[in-house]
């Protein structure tokens, strides 16, 4: 009891660490990348003066990047996020709401890419035929091929789908390939060959034997799938013109708005932490199965 | 079936070439009188929004974009194997950090440090030069999306029954990586290098707009897949689907050549 | 069936239902709502705040003004000021204002509304952008005399005073509403942040038609906050929008061809495309470079070599029109018809040649044999200007110049461009939103951070620029619209000369307006599609 209660506390404190690194990386890529302290209308012959001058108090207020990073961290511990530097609103209340539409995105996608890429995975890796390649190559070939934000115009243009599909797709294809690989190296394993020979179903032995030894990396596939679903995020909503949390922390990026993107980025440390964490107490379990 | 993909992988590779060598039209010559055509005698599979013969754009941009994406996709997945299997087989401190270190790179919003790697280039690089840097990059920064798996795979390995005899056997580390567990990683390993040379095609044109990426007037394949998603470029003649074509060829016959039949 | 292919069968058939939680964020508007979309957020509904072009299409929405600039004429008209006039010296500007005027919540608006506005323009603490017309607003008093008159006491003449009150909008007294209680066309109804931004009708507007009927004649506007333009013209060819407030060239045609009725090419802009040398001394450049770009020789060599018809008819799909000076054909009262540019490459190599410059096989060289190379950068993400980048980079390798085109994100373009000064050559474009060459005083000055090429000069550096501060200065301080006039043609002339601009197009302003609107009355000033808010109504046949 107390050495799982240890252990917990030491992932968290990881997850924890891992959310003040990213914090630190991104205030100092931020912060001495080029144009950060910039505003689009200064090449405006009308509107340039007054962004010049809101420029001078915002570079006087946040002075050196040691100070504008103890100034961020410390607001953070006590709650406040900041104000964005675009919208010159609360980073709170932009977060919001955005969050709710990217999260369900996010879990629609992956529940369906997972649900898309398993199923087929499991209908064509327990016996190799012509027929089953062929029909694994080609569609494979050609959804891989196009890029996201084509095959989100598309959808558009056809009006067929949305945003889900377009994930779904993204991250069925991508999770579909590794786990029909890694189905297919298992089912040569020998003890499955022998559960096969004695007469065993397919189906039991794949969700007895099969799928349990593969859970750690299907985890780790889960993390991987869930970071590229972050990457396709942007694109899908930028084109569909869904107000989610994608198209805010690209703007963010593009006009260095660093209170915005860094409660971005921290949000996305949290859940690669914690997914982490949970794909860890995997491991653990089946290293030390006489614990 | 291997040596038929292979065979058809080089005559396509080989019909690139020739086209750019035996062409008298050059990539960046513009024909501005015969703008965004379909296929004519002058220029048989047409001209692209500048008036340059697509032909020997989509060729010049299939070789420079495969042997780019192809290193780069290589070079990431090696880098992940390597670290995924280091992790495996080290004690559990190195593992932990090295798992660690790639969680964090997975975050690290890695954007402005390619602003800053683009700030600190001269603005005068050659197009070239500019693709290659721009591909070395992606395949650093590529490598943490897929170390997990090879981790976990790596880890699952180092505890299946033969590989423990192996170790009781007396085989160094080294040697049970290199002809034990690579074997085993090889086939998720292709997989993930496969998927990344589409991806890595497509963030080189996206890093176009940090003032990286293939420059003009060298032709970008990933900026070809892209211009697609423009209704102005779809309206316009069948030939603008050549390059997306090729790639599913590729990828086809890159699939079927990599994995055993 | 196997349960593995059962369960390949049931996620295949659940693909169609994926479509239904999201398909498009199709906003909920009414039927008789005018929809149209804005490309981002507006920065304030602060009408005293306005300091961007989303902003300003919501001030000219909901703004009452005292005056207000005829978009179409250019001609400044009476809003809720009935009359108007100025002393002869120019110092005192005397308003008359309508009677029984309301605000949108029906309280009354007077003359101590007006100076209750005017006094927190002209507040420092306000930071209002529009005080800045003003020259020295800390001085500037304004009288009520009785509730019907305003007068504004100025401490110097401004040219062009009437167009500076089509920028201010008239709020309640001492009540910043951000704009939810107004006394223009309309009132802001509800804002969702980079959703949606609903305007009503205001039902006290002073306006009426001829036939006695009060306007606005819409109900009420729905603007998105929408940046893909694809999603913009796609719901526009569904008909859930009703125009498109600047289109782009490359969508254009796509929509000409699906509906050749709604697409509006009003010809040249105000706006210009252009590209300049870095000029400033302290730039961090080889020496060589430096003389190259400071060379008028130079300059004017690589003005000639370019096909600027190329350009319009290239990168825009024939929707610019081809630039020698920096005051558009569209801006009928300052247009000086300028001598045209040789657009010959044998020419500029010659003119070349007598600068020193030689060809040591395909590649040029300088007098000390340098090769001329050089970089020009622009933002990523316009795509005529790509395009105009590569056509340039063509032309100018025929002199033997190389040219490298390095395209940036915005934040580090500007960084180089008005802060380091480390580039060698670029290429952008210029928005003018006011035709009089007044607004343009931060570009011309030479010690001005906007004067591109060689910004914030504590002397000018060359004799031209000193004439160009001269005139502009003159013209700024003259009421005499004549004297106002040769000073700008003789601007134009020594920028047309010296080329420290090399003008490439005038991009052409592009509308979509659907047929069901009847009314619409397009311009080339802001707002161009909606600037006769009032007078749009619904075409009843086709509504």
């Amino acid at each position: 009891m107390r050495r799982s209660a240890g252990r917990v506390s030491t992932r968290l404190a990881r997850v924890a660490s891992l959310v003040l690194l990213a914090a630190l990386g991104t205030i100092t890529l931020m912060r001495f990348a080029p144009g950060y302290f910039t505003d689009v209308r200064e090449v405006d012959g009308k509107y340039g003066n007054g962004a010049r001058a809101a420029l001078n108090i915002q570079q006087e207020e946040q002075g050196s990047a040691i100070t504008l990073t103890t100034h961020l961290l410390g607001n953070w511990l006590r709650g406040d996020l900041g104000r964005s530097r675009q919208y010159d609103i609360p980073v709170t209340e932009l977060i919001g709401s955005r969050a709710k539409v990217t999260l369900r995105l996010l879990l629609s996608g992956m529940a369906f890419g997972w649900l898309l890429a398993l199923a087929l995975a499991l209908a064509l890796s327990a016996r190799k035929t012509a027929a089953g390649e062929a029909m694994i190559a080609g569609p494979s070939a050609i959804l891989l091929a196009i890029p996201i934000a084509a095959m989100a115009t598309t959808c558009l243009l056809l009006n067929v789908g949305g945003p889900v599909l377009v994930l779904t797709t993204l991250i069925g294809i991508r999770d579909f390939k590794s786990i029909y690989r890694l189905l297919r190296l298992t089912w040569k394993s020998p003890y499955l060959l022998y559960a096969r020979s004695q007469g065993i179903r397919s189906s039991r032995i794949t969700f007895i034997y099969l799928l349990p030894a593969l859970t750690a990396e299907l985890r780790a596939l889960a993390v991987t799938s869930f970071v590229i679903a972050l990457s396709a995020i942007v694109p899908v909503e930028v084109i569909f013109d869904l107000p989610g949390l994608g198209q805010l922390a690209w703007s963010a990026a593009m006009n260095r708005d660093l209170p915005v993107l860094l409660a971005v980025t921290l949000l996305m440390a949290a859940c690669i932490g914690l997914a982490g964490m949970v794909s860890t107490s995997a491991r653990t379990i089946e290293v030390t199965p006489c614990a | 079936m291997r040596l038929t993909s292979l065979t058809l992988l080089v005559m396509l590779v080989a019909a690139a070439a020739v086209t750019l060598l035996r062409s008298p039209i050059g990539y960046a010559a513009q024909d501005r009188n015969h703008i965004a055509e379909g296929s004519t005698s002058k220029h048989w599979v047409g001209t692209d929004d500048l008036g340059r013969d697509r032909g020997v754009r989509v060729s010049v941009a299939l070789l420079i974009g495969l042997a780019g994406a192809v290193s780069a996709s290589a070079l990431a997945a090696a880098l992940s194997a390597t670290i995924g299997v280091t992790a495996a087989f080290a004690p559990r401190a190195v593992a932990s950090l090295l798992m660690y270190a790639s969680d964090l790179f997975l975050t690290l919003p890695w954007l402005f440090l390619l602003m800053m790697v683009r700030s600190a280039l001269p603005l005068t690089m050659a197009p070239m030069e500019s693709a290659g840097v721009t591909f070395l990059l992606l395949a650093l920064l590529g490598w943490p999306a897929y170390t997990g798996i090879s981790y976990a795979r790596a880890l699952a390995l180092r505890n299946a029954e033969w590989l423990i005899h192996a170790r009781a056997g007396g085989l160094r580390p080294s040697q049970i990586a290199r002809y034990h567990v690579l074997p085993h990683l090889s086939p998720l390993l292709l997989s993930q290098f496969l998927i990344c040379i589409p991806a890595c095609l497509v963030a080189e044109a996206n890093l176009g707009t940090l003032g990286l990426g293939i420059s003009e007037p060298l032709p970008s394949w990933g900026s070809m897949l892209l211009s697609l998603e423009n209704t102005s470029v779809l309206a316009g003649s069948a030939w603008v689907f050549l390059p997306i074509v090729l790639l599913v060829a590729i990828l086809l016959l890159l699939e079927l050549l990599v994995f055993e039949a | 069936m196997s349960l593995s292919r059962k369960t390949a069968c049931l996620a295949i058939a659940l693909l169609p239902s994926f479509a239904s939680p999201f398909a498009s964020a199709q906003s909920t508007k009414q039927p008789s709502e005018l929809s149209w979309s804005l490309k981002y957020d507006p920065k304030t509904l602060d009408p005293a705040k306005v300091d961007d072009q989303a902003s300003e299409m919501v001030r000219y929405l909901t703004g009452g003004v005292l005056l207000r600039v005829n978009r179409r004429t250019q001609e400044i008209e009476c809003a809720l000021a009935s009359s108007w006039s100025i002393s002869p010296d120019g110092r005192i500007a005397t308003f008359h204002l309508r009677k029984g005027l309301r605000f949108s919540d029906g309280t009354p608006l007077g003359s101590a509304d007006v100076a209750a506005t005017l006094k927190r323009v002209l507040n420092p603490a306000t930071s209002a952008p529009v005080a800045q017309e003003f020259l020295t607003p800390k001085e500037v008093v304004v009288e009520t005399p009785d509730p019907l008159t305003v007068t504004v006491h100025l401490p110097k003449r401004i040219v062009s005073l009437g167009k500076i009150f089509d920028e201010i909008a008239i709020e309640p007294a001492n009540r910043n509403t951000e704009s939810r209680v107004t006394s223009g066309s309309f009132v802001v109804d509800s804002y969702k942040r980079g959703e949606s931004l609903v305007l009503q009708r205001n039902p006290y507007y002073w306006r009426h038609d001829q036939a006695g009927v009060q306007l606005p004649y819409l109900s009420s506007l729905h603007l998105d906050i929408l940046s893909n333009r694809e999603q913009d013209q796609l719901r526009f060819l569904r008909g859930q929008y009703q125009v498109i407030d600047s289109l782009s060239a490359e969508n254009y045609n796509v929509l000409a061809k699906a509906s050749a009725s709604s697409a509006h090419d009003l010809g040249p802009s105000l706006n210009t495309e252009q590209m300049w040398f870095n000029q400033a001394a302290d730039a961090p450049l080889p020496a060589w470079e430096k003389e190259w770009f400071q060379s008028r020789i130079f300059r004017l060599a690589v003005s000639q070599a370019i096909h600027r018809a190329d350009l319009a008819r290239i990168a825009y799909d024939g929707h610019a029109t081809p630039a020698n000076g920096f005051i558009s054909p569209a801006n009928t009262v300052w247009y000086s018809r300028l001598g045209h540019i040789q657009e010959d490459s044998n020419e500029a190599l010659k003119l070349l040649g007598r600068a020193g410059f030689h060809k040591d096989g395909e590649h040029l060289v300088d007098r000390n044999g340098h090769l001329v190379k050089f970089s020009i950068l622009t933002n990523a993400g316009n795509r005529p200007r790509e395009k105009m980048a590569s056509l340039i980079q063509q032309d100018l390798a025929v002199l033997g110049m190389q040219v490298n085109v390095v395209m940036l994100d915005f934040p580090a373009l500007i960084e180089r461009l008005m802060h380091t000064q480390s580039y060698e050559a670029a290429l952008l474009g210029l928005s003018n939103v006011d035709p009089d060459p007044s607004s343009m005083m931060n570009v011309w000055l030479s010690s001005s951070p906007n004067h591109q090429w060689n910004p914030s000069q504590k002397k000018p550096a060359t004799d031209w620029e000193a004439e160009i501060d001269q005139l502009m200065q003159l013209q700024a301080s003259t009421q005499n619209e004549k004297g106002r006039k040769r000073a700008i043609d003789r601007v134009q002339q020594i920028v047309f000369d010296q080329q420290p601009f090399i003008y490439l197009v005038y991009p052409n302003m592009l509308y979509a307006v659907s047929s069901s609107l009847s009314g619409v009355e397009l311009s080339v000033l802001q707002p161009g599609v909606v600037s006769n808010i009032d007078m749009i109504r619904w075409n009843e046949a086709k509504r």
